[in-house]
């Protein structure tokens, strides 16, 4: 077992997370955590759907949101792929994914303000870097053969429609409606800063405790999630996109000089500002990088790892709940939901909640990251392990999962994983705004002392370890020899 | 101009030399097949041919290279697509006009299959995709056709169709066929291949297909 | 594909256009999230309602999610009214040059900060802070939100005033629950032992029987401190007329409806100044708030 490179590193990530956890702030602090998470189980069940007249507008605020930034970011992404191999466009995309869609709205919101386009490229913009990567990957692994055979001086359009776009056309509507379901998502959290769709309205139930209407929120969104495939029509779909820059809301008017003066004052160091030299600025960085920025990034990285081995056990517990080889029609149907909940919930949501109800510390955020992606890799390898036909006189029960099953999924589990880890960190950072203290917590705290110039180094210095795990787990993944869709 | 006069033709796999050095001349108006046991060089060779007389040729290849994604109509027209501007050809992905619609309709029905005009090629049964390879092949209207088993997936009067159809339409070609008696009934010139090398070259008419099998 | 993108591309175009229509002689106002929402966007709409009426003109109230997002939005004039906090005042004058703080409530002259904790924690309440010391070492412990000045800034600076310690450091753990009114439940429920809050919320929810005495109760009471203050941009004359913010501070003085003043909750407005805000620009100072 040990020889196995994949086994090697697993518990080699297992050990890193153990030393983590106990460096972790991990506990409950809440008096009673669980008569308030019966609580909240009942407001779920006697879910109130008539508690803000804003609910509805709220709903078709957060479906517009998605439309146009993950059209947008499809947009701009197709024509970032299409430049891909030029390693400054690489860069280019690596840096504005690395930022999270709330670090994006929290910038705009700076000057924009509450106008549209806060919302709107908050969502485009990371999308645009992702879209990239994945429709770039998608067409490299198209078929060169055809674009060979092609007649000399065919023009490179026409050689781009026919050749290459028709056999990746599937896979890229498959990871574009799939991102919508993602854009759905960060654009209900983006209520949480401010914006005016569900999390605006979620936020604000549960700091008061309205569990019934927090309840409602959450079922018309899985509601709205799981029905997808019945409403996002193609034929529909350029009356969506067409329609929902018109239900984005007023906003309120965008003033152009807070934009100027954002990039040329507000970002600018203040030791440069104010004049005190490169000393000053040295002075002022070195402060910032004790007392803000290791600190945080501490934080983050130990999250990080913690989370990433819980989302790994979790996912292999999980997976057999969707899988064909164990029960019957009934208990899977019950194990679908269940995912399809856990998955459709965004970490951040969930981290919220648990954090209402258990008290600050680093367990809510793990556990709802778990939850989360553990939800969305057990279903990838539970539906993976449909496609396996065992012998009929297989083993049954634990022996079934242990040694037919687990075994055979284990490589694309990992890859998965490894995939995820990028996901996880980022996420993991933006749980500081929560109050855990990680990246953006320190984020949050420089911006509500109306310092954006320490918030924006931050911000790098987020963007700059997410790309860094990127490539590590690009790394691993190649060293592993694993294979993954992007589709996760 | 549509034959060709190729020296020092070499190529190797893996370290190892699987073709030449070779020269190969083909003048105008020669239909040469290239025969061979399997593994004996003669896709290496039409590869090489294909690469060395540049893109001025209709190439068949092996694994045909038709886009899975597209209807037949599609996989067909690919073959001119150098002979429009752009916007025509964009248009015509959505929606075809109605003189190529019928030239490739035309050109189906020599083949066999006027019906799957709109089908999508990866619906399609593997000889009815070689045969929208070859259709491409004469769409594409070259002078020299390079083709590698183009009928290793059709019946006896099917090959024979498509053989035929192949031969009026180019006049100069080189084939590589595993079947002697196709070879020498719609060729003029055998070129036998064996370990690399050129083993017999003669005109099919002083050849009968007990000296071919000799090669394999 | 290709259609789909012109799509694509004409809805960017659509959007850029859709967007600058709003209306740009709307009087905005906003004010920072201290208390749960529901009351806040019910206060503030009968505000609004108030001051359309008063001053012939359309007024409109956005809610937002953050102390920092209320300065923003006043700093970007997209709202030109704000009612803030002491310090969130002194954050948004100092970014907008010529805005004046106009009026404030007769109870925010002077403001108080309770310190309350979960009873479970047999802490006595007391007049001296620095004989709690021994109780408070140790426990758990809320702000409001981060910018707060009543929730944060004071209490902070009577921690490290009094006990010469960082909140961090004299307390196992430190949150910012959000606003006053979650601090007061998380505390009530045990989530955090102590905590700090505004003495109007405390006063206003014990007064409607919102508060479990049995489980919370106040341990210690700051000195006075002003706080809560309306702030008006310098350029309102310009774009709404002359004589505009005179009006509007009038209007606020004016207000005497007591549902709404009960509200807030006070007793009334009065007139105030940004000199009247020193004392809480210096303590944010020793703090390091304010650079």
């Amino acid at each position: 077992m040990f020889s196995y490179p994949t086994v090697r590193t697993s518990l080699a990530f297992l050990a890193i997370a153990v030393v983590g956890l106990a460096f972790a702030d991990i506990a409950i602090t809440a008096a009673n955590p669980w008569r308030d998470l019966g609580n909240f189980f009942l407001g779920v069940i006697t879910p109130n759907f008539f508690s803000s007249e804003g609910l509805l507008t709220a709903l078709l605020r957060t479906v517009a949101f998605a439309f146009v930034g993950v059209a947008l970011g499809s947009f701009f992404g197709f024509f970032l792929a299409l430049v891909y191999r030029a390693w400054p466009v690489r860069i280019f995309c690596a840096f504005i994914r690395a930022i999270h869609e709330l670090f994006w709205a929290l910038i705009f919101l700076q000057f924009f303000g509450f106008h549209p386009l806060t919302g709107v490229l908050a969502i485009a913009i990371p999308y645009s870097g992702i879209f990239a990567k994945v429709y770039s990957e998608i067409l490299d692994e198209a078929d060169p053969e055809p674009g060979r055979l092609l007649p000399p001086g065919t023009g490179r359009i026409a050689a781009f429609l026919y050749a290459r776009i028709p056999d990746c056309w599937a896979q890229m509507r498959t990871y574009t409606a799939y991102r919508l379901e993602c854009g759905l998502r960060s654009s209900a959290i983006l209520g949480f800063v401010g914006l005016p769709t569900l999390g605006f309205y979620l936020e604000a139930s549960f700091s008061q405790g309205l569990y019934s209407d927090a309840g409602a929120m959450l079922i018309l969104f899985y509601v709205l999630i799981a029905t997808i495939p019945l409403w996002v029509r193609p034929k529909l779909l350029p009356v969506y996109v067409l329609g929902a820059p018109f239900f984005l809301g007023e906003g309120l008017p965008i003033v152009w000089g807070n934009v100027e003066r954002f990039f040329t004052e507000d970002i600018i160091p203040s030791p440069l500002k104010d004049g005190e030299g490169l000393s000053g600025l040295m002075s002022w960085a070195g402060d910032l990088m004790v007392e803000q920025a290791l600190p945080g990034i501490w934080n983050t990285v130990v999250l990080t790892q913690v989370a990433l081995v819980a989302t790994g056990i979790l996912a292999l517990l999980m997976f057999p709940l969707i899988s064909k080889h164990f029960g019957g029609p009934v208990r899977r149907t019950s194990g679908h939901v269940f995912l399809v909940v856990a998955r459709s919930t965004p970490e951040y949501i969930l981290a919220y909640i648990l954090l209402q109800l258990w008290g600050p510390s680093m367990l809510p955020a793990v556990i709802a990251l778990a939850l989360h992606n553990g939800a969305i890799i057990g279903h990838l390898i539970g539906r993976q392990t449909n496609g396996i036909r065992l012998r009929p006189d297989a083993v049954t029960g634990f022996g079934r999962y242990s040694w037919e099953l687990v075994p055979r999924i284990y490589r694309s589990f990992l890859a998965f994983l490894f995939y995820r880890w990028e996901i996880i960190m980022r996420e993991t950072a933006i749980l500081g705004i929560l109050g855990i203290y990680t990246l953006g917590f320190y984020v949050d705290s420089a911006i509500q002392n109306i310092q954006f110039d320490k918030a924006m180094v931050l911000i790098l210095i987020t963007a700059g370890l997410n790309i860094g795990i990127d490539a590590l787990g690009r790394y691993i993944r190649s060293k592993l020899a694993l294979q993954t869709m992007p589709t996760c | 101009m549509s034959g060709f006069d190729l020296s020092g033709l070499t190529a190797s796999f893996g370290g190892e030399r699987v073709i030449g050095p070779l020269s190969l001349k083909v003048n105008d108006g020669e239909q040469v097949a290239l025969v061979g046991k399997s593994g004996a060089g003669k896709s290496t060779l039409i590869r090489l041919v294909h690469e060395h007389v540049g893109r001025e040729s209709s190439l068949v290849p092996q694994e045909l290279g038709l886009v899975n994604a597209l209807p037949v109509f599609h996989n067909v027209f690919m073959g001119q697509l150098d002979r429009h501007p752009t916007w025509y050809n964009t248009l015509s992905l959505i929606r075809p006009f109605s003189a190529d619609r019928s030239s490739i309709k035309a050109l189906l029905k020599a083949l066999g299959m006027p019906e799957k005009l709109w089908t999508p090629t990866a619906s399609l049964s593997g000889g009815q995709r070689q045969r929208v390879a070859i259709a491409r092949a004469i769409y594409r209207n070259a002078g020299l056709l390079l083709a590698d088993e183009p009928v290793s997936a059709l019946d006896g009067p099917l090959a024979h169709l498509v053989m035929n159809e192949l031969k009026k339409r180019f006049a100069t070609s080189v084939i590589a066929l595993h079947d002697v008696d196709l070879a020498l009934k719609y060729c003029n010139r055998i070129i036998g291949i064996q370990d690399g090398q050129v083993a017999l070259d003669e005109h099919s008419e002083r050849l009968t297909s007990a000296d071919i099998m000799a090669l394999y | 594909m290709a259609l789909d993108h012109i799509r694509k591309f004409l809805v960017s175009s659509l959007l850029m256009t859709a967007t600058v229509t709003a209306s740009a002689e709307t009087f905005v106002f906003t004010a920072i999230p201290d208390e749960d929402e529901t009351k806040l966007v019910e206060r503030f709409r009968g505000v609004a309602d108030y001051l359309s009426e008063e001053l012939d003109a359309e007024v409109r109230y956005i809610p937002v999610k953050s102390y920092a997002a209320a300065v923003s939005a006043f700093r970007n004039n997209q709202v030109q009214l704000a009612w803030f906090g002491g310090l969130s005042g002194v954050q948004a004058r100092r970014l907008v040059p010529g805005s004046e703080a106009i009026a404030q409530g007769v109870e925010d002259e002077a403001f108080e900060t309770y310190f309350i904790a979960n009873t479970s924690t047999g802490i006595e309440p007391a007049d001296d802070f620095a004989s709690l010391e021994d109780q408070l070492r140790d426990k758990t412990f809320t702000f409001g939100s981060k910018g707060s000045t009543s929730g944060r800034l004071m209490p902070e600076f009577y921690i490290r005033d009094t006990f010469g310690d960082a909140p961090e450091d004299v307390f196992s753990r430190v949150g910012f629950s959000g606003n006053h009114t979650r601090t007061l439940r998380l505390v009530e429920a045990g989530t955090y032992q102590v905590g700090a809050l505004n003495f109007q919320v405390w006063q206003k929810e014990l007064g409607d029987g919102n508060i479990d005495t049995d489980a919370v109760e106040v341990i210690w009471k700051t000195p006075a401190y002003p706080d809560y203050q309306w702030t008006i941009r310098g350029d309102v004359d310009e774009r709404f007329g002359d004589g505009f913010k005179d009006r509007v501070k009038q209007a606020l003085l004016n207000l005497d409806d007591p549902a709404l003043l009960e509200s807030f909750p006070r007793s009334g407005f009065i007139p105030a100044s940004n000199d009247d805000y020193e004392p809480i620009r210096k303590t944010a100072e020793e703090i390091g708030i304010l650079d």
